[in-house]
């Protein structure tokens, strides 16, 4: 398990590093396309779900852990994806950013995006404290 | 022969002209991403989960509650990955981003012109993408991996990015 901590801290360093160089971000992708027809983050977007959708079979034959067994979807599931994926979408528009871009834009300085990170980290604390035991006993 | 020659441009000039630190286009970081979210999922054990290489939000909450979890003994939710040790890949990212923005000299500390707005959206994506057990990176990277609830996350992230825009658009130009 410690192999993932390492291999955590690698990879972080390297998306760090190409996503501060090339500003790639997940959600300004489609936000720049509908305001202005760029395409420069939207194609970063499209590379990333073509190559992941290569590359997983790929991993699997060469004896990587890429079994594809995911939960199968049920209404409480279906109901939670679709209302976190909306907020997600809309409150990293509103904040300019998605998350790895925060993380970004908080290592080269921006006090905002440092905010947001201290608040997106209470967050979770929040989450698991308060939202999800509540929501737990509402839905279940 | 140009030996002597004094040089057609000074040397002031000249770093000026060249960009400093290299570029990236968006594709290109797009492959890398994919490519390091693959691999470290599948062959460097960040999981289980399936489709776990990279997440800002459930990384930093698995870091997060790890720590809360050894210094107040308390019981928070971590992945099964990050149970003996937290997965680092926020910290990773903020180290690569610092490095590649000091070394572009794009580095400046600006102070937050909106702190507590800033702060409470940081909550709310955090809040929703673990709704959704995924930030925009994860929604995707598991709609790739052929996961059902991912794609159908990733769909309503997109919608959600495409409201929120045309909304943002008309109230700039009403």
């Amino acid at each position: 398990m410690t192999v993932g901590a390492i291999a955590s801290l690698v990879a972080g360093i390297v998306i760090g590093f190409f996503g501060q160089r090339s500003r790639m971000c997940f959600i300004a992708g489609i936000r720049d396309w509908i305001l202005v027809r760029d395409t420069e983050l939207l194609k970063g977007l499209a590379a990333f779900l073509l190559v992941g959708w290569v590359l997983f079979p790929v991993a699997g034959l060469l004896g990587g852990d890429a079994d594809g067994t995911f939960a199968d979807p049920v209404t409480v599931t279906v109901l939670l994806s679709v209302v976190g994926g909306l907020g997600v979408g809309v409150f990293s528009v509103r904040v300019e950013g998605c998350p790895f871009r925060q993380h970004v834009l908080g290592a080269q300085g921006s006090g905002n995006a440092m905010m947001y990170l201290a608040g997106f980290l209470s967050g979770a604390v929040v989450f698991h404290t308060l939202v999800a035991p509540l929501l737990s006993r509402v839905l279940i | 022969m140009a030996t002597g020659e004094p040089p057609i441009v000074s040397a002031p000039q000249l770093s000026a002209r060249r960009r400093r630190g290299i570029r990236v286009t968006g594709l290109q970081a797009g492959v890398v991403m994919a490519v390091v979210a693959v691999a470290a999922g599948t062959f460097f054990e960040v999981g289980p989960p399936e489709a776990y290489g990279i997440c800002m939000a459930c990384h930093g909450r698995d870091l997060v509650n790890s720590v809360l979890n050894s210094l107040f003994s308390t019981d928070l939710v971590v992945a099964p990955a990050a149970l003996v040790f937290p997965l680092l890949t926020t910290v990773g990212v903020l180290i690569g981003a610092f490095a590649a923005a000091v070394t572009s000299g794009e580095f400046r500390f600006r102070t937050p012109r909106r702190p507590a707005k800033s702060f409470v959206y940081g909550a709310l994506v955090m809040n929703f993408g673990l709704l959704a057990a995924g930030c925009s990176t994860r929604l995707a990277l598991r709609t790739s991996a052929g996961d059902v609830l991912g794609a159908i996350g990733f769909v309503a992230m997109a919608v959600g990015v495409v409201v929120a825009t045309i909304w943002m658009r008309r109230r700039a130009t009403r």
